[in-house]
C-alpha cells in the first residue's frame, strides 16, 4: 500500500525555473460614498484557463491572438459557480466589471452595489481548488478602515468576516 | 539652504533625548542590541584563511579534485544503463581522512527509499484515469543504483556500507593530505520515465513512433564534497535539495544505438567515427557562423532515422576538463542545429537537440537563447569558460555542465502561443544560465538552493531583457513578490533555509532572492557598485565552493556599502516593507528684530496654504508598519504640476524603527506626496504611500479606464 502513496507525490522538477505556487488573492474595499462594494480577485492565468477549460470543455487560449471573444462570459459564469458573496448575512450579486493581464496573472474587478451599511461579509471561494488541491485562497477585506483577512483552501473554503 | 535647516531640527531632537533619559530615575531592565543595523557578526560564520573576513577565498583555500574515466552502456531495448568507473581521489585538504563518501541518488527511486515517507499524503475523493495509473501502478518500478561490484586499483575487494542515498568508502588505511586514491565500482540502473514517475533526468516515450529521449544525470556514482565548511556534505538526497559536487577532468565513453544522435558533458574526441561526413562538413560552417543557427541534422533527416532501429552500437568520447558533474541526451529523434557566439573573442558554440514534437518553437527560439545567455552573463560575471552549451528538447528544467534539459512543445500543427515561445525561452535561458551558478561559482545546492537559484534567476532577467527589450518578466520585480510576501506567515520560510524544509519554494529560493538582488542593484546601491560587486564575486569564487558570507562579504567589501541591515531583512527574516506618510504639517518662517528666526504653523486643511511664502517648509511624518527596513523613497508633485524624488537611505531608521519625522522646504508649495512611485521596494500596503490620501482606488481607475 505504502508503494502506491508515494506516487502522489511525484518527485516535482524544482529546477524547472517555472516555480508555481498556488495562490489567489481577492482585495475587497467598502466605498461608503458611493454605497458599493469593490473587489479585485488576482489568479494565475494558465491555471484559471486549465480549470475554465476542463470544466466547460472550451479552449480559451488566453492572452493570444485566438483568445475566445466569450472570454469574459466564461470568467463570470466560473466566478459566479465558485466565489459565492454574502453582505449582512444576504446572498448578493456582483457585477463583472471586467479583467486586466498583467504578466502572469489575470485581475477581475467585481462589484456589489446599494450597499447602505456593511456590518459583516462572508465568503465561499473554492476558486481552482478543484484542480489544484493544494489552492489557497486568500481575502483581504478592508471595511472603514479595519482591515481583516482569510485564508481559505479545500479543507475550508468559507469565512465570515464581520465589522 | 535646506541641509541647514535639517542640521538644526536634529541637534534639537538629540538634545531632547538627553533631558528625557535624565529624568528616568527607576533601575530598568536592560536588552540586548536588537537594532536591525547591527552587524551579522553573532549569524555569518567566523572568517578564516579559507573564507576571509573580505568574502575572497583565502591563501590556504583548498578543495577536493576528483576524476572520473567510466564506460557507459545505454540498453534502448530495456530502458537500463550500465556503467563502470574509476575515479581518482585527491586529497588537497590539510586533512587525514578514514572514508570517502560517494553518492548514489539513483537510490531516490530505490524501493527502499524514504523519500515517499516523509510526504505526508490523504486519499482524494477522485482521480483521473491516467492519475490513478499512476498512483496505483499495476507493478511498481524496480529504481535505484544496482552496485555489482567496489574494488581497489588492483582489483581487490573494497569495503563499503550504503546508508539510503549515501555510499561510504571504508579505507583500509587513511589518506594523507596531498595523496590521491584510485577505486572503481561498477552499477547497472533501470531508467525512470521522467514524464509518468518525475525526476531530474530519465527518457520520454513517444508511442507514435516507439522511440525514447534519454535526457541522463546522476546515472553514476559521483564523490560528496569535503571541506572546511561542512565536512563530508553527505546529507541525504531527498528529491528536492540538489546538489554538491566536487571539481575533475572526465573521460567518457558513451556506448548507444548507432543511429542515436547524442550531446554530452565535454570535448568530443572522435567526430568523424560518430558524424557524417555531410554533419561533419555543416558542423565546420557553424563554426564561422554568427547569425543564425546552423542545422547540421535536419528534421527531414531526424523523421527518416526515427523510422527505423539499428541493432549495431556507436561508442561518443568525451574529454571534459574541470566539471563538476556529467550529463547526456540521446535520441534517435533528434534534430541538431549550432551556432557559433564570439565571447570576448573566444568561440563558444551553442547547440540545440530536439525531436520534430519540439519543431518550430525549438528551431525559432532554442540555440537563439543559449547564445544570448552566454552573452549576457559573460557580460556581468566572466568569459564563458567552455567550449560549448547544450539546449535539450528535455521536457523539463534541469540544468548541468554544458548541458541542460528544457520544457516547451509547439500545437501539432506547429502554431505555439506568446505564453509557450516566451516559458520555453525563459527557462532555456535560466537552465543555461546554471553553467555560471551553480556549475562554475560552485555553491553548495544541498544546503542553499537560493546561491544558485535566486543569483541565476536574477541574472536571468538581465539576459531576458538582453534578448527582449519587452520579455514579459514574471518574476523578479519588486511587485511581483508582494503577494508572496504578504501572505500567511505561517507558511514563509527565511530565505537562509534548507530547500528540503520551506514552504513555496520557487518564490523563497528564486523569486525572493532574484528580487532582493534586483533591489540592491535598481535601488539601493546603484548599477556600478552592483555589477562591480556581483562580477567581484562571481570572478572571486569561479571553480570554488563559496557560502552565503562569502557572497554577503564581497558584496560589502567591493561596494564600501554596508548591507548587514539587508541581508539581515531580506534573508534572515520573513519580514515586509511597509512604509506610509502619517502626517503632515507646514511651516512658514518670521525673521524677529535679533535675528533669530520663528516657524509658525499653517493649520490649513491639506497640503495647501492660506498663505504664499518665499519658502514652504513642511514636516513629515514617516511611519513604517512592516518589519523591514528600506530607503524611503519619495516623490513630491508640486502645485505647478512638476516633480521631485528624494531617496532617504535605509539607515534613517536606526534611531527609530516606526516612526521618524523629516523636514523638506521648497520654493513651491506641495500639492501630493507619493512614497515608492514607481514600486521599487515590494510595499505590501500602497494604501498608506500618498498624502493627502488617495480617494480614486484601483478599482476606480480601472472602472474609468474601460469607460474610456
Amino acid at each position: 500500500m505504502k508503494k502506491a502513496f508515494i506516487l502522489f507525490f511525484i518527485l516535482p522538477l524544482f529546477s524547472f525555473s517555472v516555480h508555481k505556487y498556488y495562490i489567489s488573492l481577492t482585495e475587497i474595499e467598502y466605498k461608503e460614498e458611493t454605497q458599493s462594494v469593490q473587489m479585485i480577485m488576482n489568479v494565475f492565468i494558465d491555471d484559471i484557463e486549465t480549470a475554465i477549460n476542463k470544466d466547460y470543455n472550451v479552449d480559451l487560449q488566453l492572452t493570444t491572438k485566438r483568445e475566445s471573444k466569450k472570454v469574459d462570459d466564461h470568467f463570470f459564469n466560473y466566478l459566479k459557480e465558485h466565489f459565492i458573496v454574502k453582505i449582512n448575512n444576504q446572498n448578493v450579486i456582483y457585477r463583472f466589471i471586467g479583467k486586466e493581464y498583467d504578466g502572469d496573472i489575470v485581475y477581475f474587478y467585481l462589484e456589489i452595489d446599494n450597499i447602505l451599511s456593511l456590518k459583516s461579509i462572508e465568503i465561499q471561494n473554492n476558486v481552482l481548488i478543484k484542480h489544484f488541491s493544494g489552492q489557497q485562497n486568500l481575502i483581504k477585506a478592508s471595511i472603514k478602515k479595519e482591515r481583516k483577512s482569510l485564508f481559505l483552501d479545500k479543507k475550508n473554503d468559507k469565512g465570515l468576516l464581520k465589522f | 539652504m535646506k541641509k541647514n535647516i535639517l542640521f538644526v531640527f536634529s541637534i534639537f531632537f538629540m538634545a531632547t533625548s538627553v533631558f528625557a533619559q535624565n529624568t528616568q530615575k527607576r533601575t530598568k531592565e536592560g536588552h540586548k542590541n536588537q537594532n536591525k543595523f547591527r552587524q551579522l557578526k553573532d549569524v555569518l560564520a567566523t572568517p578564516n584563511n579559507q573564507h576571509t573576513a573580505s568574502g575572497a577565498p583565502g591563501k590556504a583555500y583548498s578543495q577536493q579534485k576528483v576524476d572520473y574515466t567510466m564506460d557507459i552502456v545505454l540498453n534502448d531495448n530495456k530502458q537500463k544503463i550500465t556503467g563502470n568507473e574509476t575515479i581518482t581521489y585527491h586529497n588537497n585538504s590539510e586533512d587525514e581522512l578514514t572514508y570517502l563518501w560517494v553518492q548514489l541518488d539513483q537510490n531516490v527511486r530505490a524501493s527502499d527509499s524514504k523519500t515517499p515517507d516523509i510526504s505526508s499524503g490523504k486519499i482524494p475523493k477522485k482521480l483521473s484515469k491516467n492519475r490513478f495509473d499512476r498512483a496505483f501502478p499495476e507493478e511498481s518500478f524496480d529504481g535505484g543504483f544496482k552496485i555489482t561490484s567496489v574494488s581497489n586499483a588492483d582489483g581487490s575487494k573494497l569495503s563499503y556500507t550504503i546508508n539510503q542515498t549515501m555510499m561510504r568508502i571504508n579505507l583500509l588505511k587513511p589518506l594523507a593530505s596531498g595523496e590521491t586514491f584510485k577505486f572503481s565500482i561498477n552499477w547497472w540502473y533501470n531508467i525512470n520515465n521522467h514524464r509518468t514517475l518525475g525526476g531530474r533526468s530519465g527518457f520520454e516515450h513517444f508511442p507514435k513512433d516507439g522511440n525514447n529521449n534519454y535526457v541522463i544525470a546522476q546515472f553514476y556514482p559521483r564523490m560528496c564534497v569535503y571541506d572546511n565548511v561542512e565536512g563530508w556534505q553527505n546529507d541525504q538526497f531527498w528529491g528536492r535539495s540538489e546538489f554538491a559536487l566536487e571539481f575533475g577532468d572526465f573521460n567518457v565513453n558513451i556506448t548507444v544505438p548507432a543511429d542515436h544522435m547524442l550531446g554530452a558533458t565535454g570535448v568530443l574526441q572522435n567526430e568523424k567515427e560518430v558524424l557524417s561526413s555531410k554533419e561533419l562538413k555543416r558542423l565546420a560552417t557553424a563554426r564561422k557562423t554568427y547569425d543564425n543557427p546552423v542545422i547540421i541534422r535536419t528534421q527531414k533527416e531526424a523523421e527518416e532515422i526515427e523510422q527505423n532501429r539499428s541493432n549495431k552500437t556507436k561508442t561518443w568520447q568525451f574529454q571534459a576538463k574541470n566539471v563538476r558533474d556529467y550529463a547526456f541526451a540521446t535520441s534517435r529523434k533528434f534534430i541538431w542545429d549550432a551556432m557559433a557566439v564570439d565571447i570576448n573573442g573566444k568561440n563558444v558554440m551553442a547547440y540545440s537537440l530536439y525531436s520534430k514534437e519540439a519543431n518550430p518553437l525549438y528551431g525559432e527560439h532554442s540555440t537563439r537563447a543559449v547564445a544570448q545567455t552566454l552573452k549576457t552573463y559573460s557580460k556581468y560575471t566572466f568569459d564563458y569558460p567552455y567550449h560549448k552549451a547544450i539546449s535539450v528538447d528535455g521536457q523539463m528544467g534541469m540544468e548541468y555542465p554544458q548541458i541542460c534539459f528544457n520544457p516547451g512543445r509547439p500545437n501539432a500543427d506547429g502554431t505555439y502561443s506568446d505564453r509557450t515561445k516566451y516559458r520555453m525561452i525563459k527557462v532555456t535561458i535560466h537552465e543555461v544560465g546554471h553553467n555560471f551558478f551553480p556549475m562554475i561559482v560552485n555553491s553548495d545546492e544541498r544546503q542553499w538552493t537560493w546561491m544558485d537559484e535566486g543569483l541565476n534567476s536574477y541574472m536571468e532577467m538581465l539576459a531576458e531583457l538582453d534578448y527582449d527589450k519587452n520579455f514579459p518578466i514574471t518574476r523578479g520585480y519588486p511587485k511581483n513578490i508582494v503577494k508572496y510576501m504578504s501572505g500567511d506567515q505561517s507558511k514563509i520560510a527565511p530565505i537562509m533555509s534548507k530547500g528540503d524544509n520551506v514552504y513555496s519554494f520557487g518564490n523563497n529560493a528564486y523569486g525572493k532572492p532574484a528580487t532582493a538582488l534586483w533591489i540592491l542593484r535598481e535601488t539601493i546601491m546603484g548599477k556600478e557598485l552592483f555589477d562591480h560587486a556581483f562580477a567581484t564575486y562571481s570572478k572571486r569564487w569561479k571553480f570554488k565552493h563559496p557560502t552565503p558570507a562569502d557572497f554577503f562579504r564581497s558584496m560589502e567589501d567591493a561596494s564600501a556599502m554596508d548591507l548587514d541591515w539587508f541581508w539581515r531583512g531580506w534573508f534572515y527574516s520573513t519580514d515586509v516593507t511597509d512604509i506610509g506618510v502619517k502626517g503632515v504639517k507646514k511651516f512658514y518662517t518670521h525673521k524677529n528684530s535679533d535675528g533669530s528666526v520663528s516657524f509658525n504653523e499653517d493649520t490649513a486643511s491639506g497640503l495647501g496654504y492660506s498663505k504664499k511664502h518665499s519658502k514652504y517648509h513642511y514636516e513629515i511624518t514617516y511611519n513604517k508598519p512592516g518589519g523591514l527596513v528600506m530607503p524611503i523613497i519619495v516623490q513630491f508633485t508640486y502645485k505647478d504640476g512638476t516633480k521631485e524624488k528624494k531617496t532617504y537611505p535605509a539607515q534613517i531608521w536606526r534611531y527609530n524603527d516606526k516612526e521618524i519625522s523629516k523636514v523638506f522646504s521648497s520654493d513651491k508649495e506641495i500639492e501630493n506626496i507619493t512614497i515608492d512611485p514607481d514600486l521599487e521596494t515590494a510595499d505590501v500596503d500602497t494604501s498608506n504611500n500618498s498624502w493627502p490620501k488617495k480617494t480614486t482606488t484601483k478599482f476606480d481607475k480601472f472602472k474609468n479606464k474601460i469607460k474610456g
